[in-house]
């Protein structure tokens, strides 16, 4: 009686095995580039608006440096940050540093990107990254993430703005500290800082 | 072929037995005295068998007798409330979901020596969409591997005020029963470092450790349950 369903089962238990084996061989993490190491020069790169019109990284950034932000329309993450970017890009507009947006989630069209920013009042530039090539080239993994270039396009700083989603409990104002420093010609003390964001929706 | 269809039924009734035993002790305050060191089928047995326990010193009178069965019930029911009550079918629906700060999460990785299983860790929050996306296939990767030896831990970054509230909430519809804490930290950055040098925060992100608590598998954004599965299907399995 045993043997008639000892076999099967034993069969069943190693086909199972071998699927979990030939499904899960060579897909382990999806390696992405690494980022660009602080001191490296950004090549520039050409990116269409919300309406379609391309701009140069070049022409868009300030006389005194760029601020390059990865943003969403539907993170949470990055829309308890909105109003501090937009206040970013005012206060940095004045001192020569311009704020462009990048969005690379596959997830968000061009449209979603443009009615967004009009709800949440956003003037700085906002670029869409089709394909998420410039977040593969910068090695952009969540939103909201920083990255700060110098007058001649070398990246100063990398990572957060600040270190709280919420503005009432702020200690560490990473970017626009690295902002300052960078200014006054001084080196930038921190270089990079970790926050929790939500991952970048890359193409499949 | 008869076997087949007895099996099922017999292994049913089997495991009904000492639930429905429990649940009843559980629902029903004792009288019996005997439930003070018999917690089990046995001390509702011997109250249904035995109903009235007479002390000596009442058999005089029975006023006496009734007052001392008063006083019995009392207690009991003081016993009853004190104890704690029976384990709801799906914990994190009820229970007090652990605040952690950055020692806590530090001592969570460091894990007891004691505890040799292997160990997954994975960070969301129910305001990320994939985290939420992928919670169910993390739910059936506890279902499936904790008889097997896996320690899960879910480690949520919602606001401290969400402790209470859509944390649990969104755990009860995922019918989620692996341990949840929840991380509080000012600045996240010491966190994030302290668990993976190569993190800048994003989520989900997904970690299993082996039994000696060495890294084995890494994932940022939605897991790709196979690929997680074979990863856990090693750990577990790798008895020494």
């Amino acid at each position: 009686m045993k043997k008639h369903y000892a076999l099967p089962l034993f069969l069943a238990a190693i086909l199972v095995v071998a699927f979990a084996a030939i499904a899960g061989s060579g897909r382990t993490t999806i390696d992405l580039p690494a980022p660009p190491s602080i001191g490296t020069v950004i090549d520039d790169f050409k990116l269409p608006d919300a309406d379609g019109a391309e701009h140069s990284l070049k022409s868009l950034a300030g006389k005194n440096g760029a601020v390059v932000i990865f943003i969403a329309t539907k993170c949470p993450v990055s829309n308890a940050y909105n109003d501090r970017m937009e206040k970013l890009a005012q206060d940095y507009k004045a001192k020569g540093i311009n704020v462009i947006g990048i969005n690379s989630n596959s997830t968000e069209p061009s449209s979603e990107v443009k009615s967004h920013a009009a709800e949440k009042h956003l003037s700085f530039a906002i670029l869409k990254d089709e394909g998420n090539k410039i977040a593969d080239r910068l090695g952009a993994t969540r939103t909201p993430e920083v990255y700060v270039l110098d007058a001649s396009m070398k990246l100063v700083y990398h990572g957060r703005i600040d270190n709280s989603q919420k503005v009432e409990t702020i200690t560490s104002n990473d970017l626009r500290d690295a902002l300052d420093e960078m200014l006054a010609g001084k080196p930038v003390t921190k270089t990079s800082g970790a926050a929790f964001g939500c991952t970048i929706k890359r193409v499949s | 072929m008869r076997m087949h269809f007895r099996l099922p039924i017999l292994f049913i009734g089997l495991a009904a037995i000492p639930y429905f035993s429990f649940a009843a002790l559980a629902q029903t305050p004792s009288v019996s005295a005997a439930d003070d060191w018999v917690p089990s089928i046995y001390a509702q047995l011997s109250r249904r068998l035995f109903p009235v326990f007479r002390p000596r010193s009442c058999f005089c009178d029975e006023d006496c007798f009734a007052a001392l069965q008063e006083k019995q019930k009392l207690q009991s029911r003081q016993r009853f409330q004190s104890m704690p009550p029976w384990p709801p079918l799906y914990p994190n629906a009820e229970k007090d979901i652990r605040e952690i700060n950055l020692d806590g999460l530090k001592q969570i990785i460091q894990r007891d020596p004691k505890d040799t299983r292997p160990l997954l860790i994975n960070f969301w929050a129910t305001w990320c969409d994939p985290c939420r996306e992928e919670f169910p296939d993390l739910v059936k990767v506890d279902t499936d591997y904790r008889s097997k030896g896996l320690n899960f831990i879910a480690v949520s970054l919602d606001d401290i005020s969400d402790i209470k509230t859509a944390v649990p909430k969104f755990l009860k519809e995922m019918k989620a029963e692996m341990s949840v804490v929840l991380l509080n930290v000012n600045d996240p950055e010491p966190a994030i470092k302290a668990v993976d040098a190569s993190w800048d925060g994003q989520l989900p992100a997904t970690f299993l450790y082996d039994k000696e608590g060495k890294v084995v598998f890494r994932h940022f954004g939605r897991i790709e349950p196979a690929a997680l599965r074979a990863a856990i299907e090693k750990a577990v399995g790798n008895k020494q």
